[in-house]
């Protein structure tokens, strides 16, 4: 990541395909670790875990991203819409997944918590990097 | 009735309670966030595109909060 000026769709393009880049490589790690210690619920569950993540995740840069591209109502519509939507897909997931049989629930938690911190240290990493234009638009 | 006896009487899932309060502290900050940026881009409308991309890294560090406190059931939850 050179250090250059940048606009925000470009750091946008950035974080999504370095975030993408480091949570496929959690989700291998942990799959593995997953089928090693817990067996075939293990694997399920570090994947479903890091995909939870992936989504979660990227809809709030997706959201600021398209977002920017309508006026300032919009954009913030966009983003708390994109965000209470987020939770309650996650919250019907999670009481969906809870009675699952086929996932191991400590895997796919410490799955799911490496991926976001991983994507935060991204996304911070990305940011502080880039040097963005004052007056963009 | 003193509050003892009336929370003796609570039944149901007390998980609720907590999945609750996982979403109040990143709801109250999101809305610091996005309220602040709001109010600096009324300041300096020239920045508005720097202050929407600052005010993401803000959400995403907050909104961590609510997604590992939402998906504690998986670890505590039976």
């Amino acid at each position: 990541m050179t250090q250059h000026t940048l606009g925000s769709s470009q750091l946008f393009k950035r974080v999504l395909g370095w975030g993408a880049i480091l949570i496929g490589a959690i989700a291998v790690v942990a799959s593995l670790l997953g089928y090693l210690l817990v067996g075939q619920k293990g694997l399920v569950s570090a994947l479903i875990g890091a995909s939870m993540a992936l989504i979660f995740v990227s809809l709030t840069a997706l959201s600021v991203w398209i977002g920017g591209k309508f006026s300032l109502g919009g954009f913030f519509g966009m983003v708390m819409g994109g965000w209470l939507l987020k939770l309650v897909l996650f919250l019907v997931l999670v009481a969906v997944l809870k009675r699952a049989t086929f996932i191991n629930g400590p895997t796919l938690f410490l799955t799911l918590v490496a991926s976001i911190l991983g994507s935060l240290a991204i996304d911070s990493l990305v940011f502080f990097r880039a040097r963005l234009p004052m007056g963009e638009q | 009735m003193d509050v003892t006896n009336i929370a003796a009487g609570v039944t149901g899932s007390l998980g609720v309670i907590g999945y609750g309060l996982a979403a109040v502290g990143p709801g109250v900050g999101v809305g610091l966030v996005v309220s602040k940026t709001i109010e600096s881009i009324a300041r300096q409308p020239e920045l508005a595109a720097r202050l929407q991309v600052t005010m993401w890294l803000g959400i995403a560090f907050t909104e961590a909060l609510a997604l590992i406190g939402l998906a504690t059931p998986f670890i505590f939850g039976k």
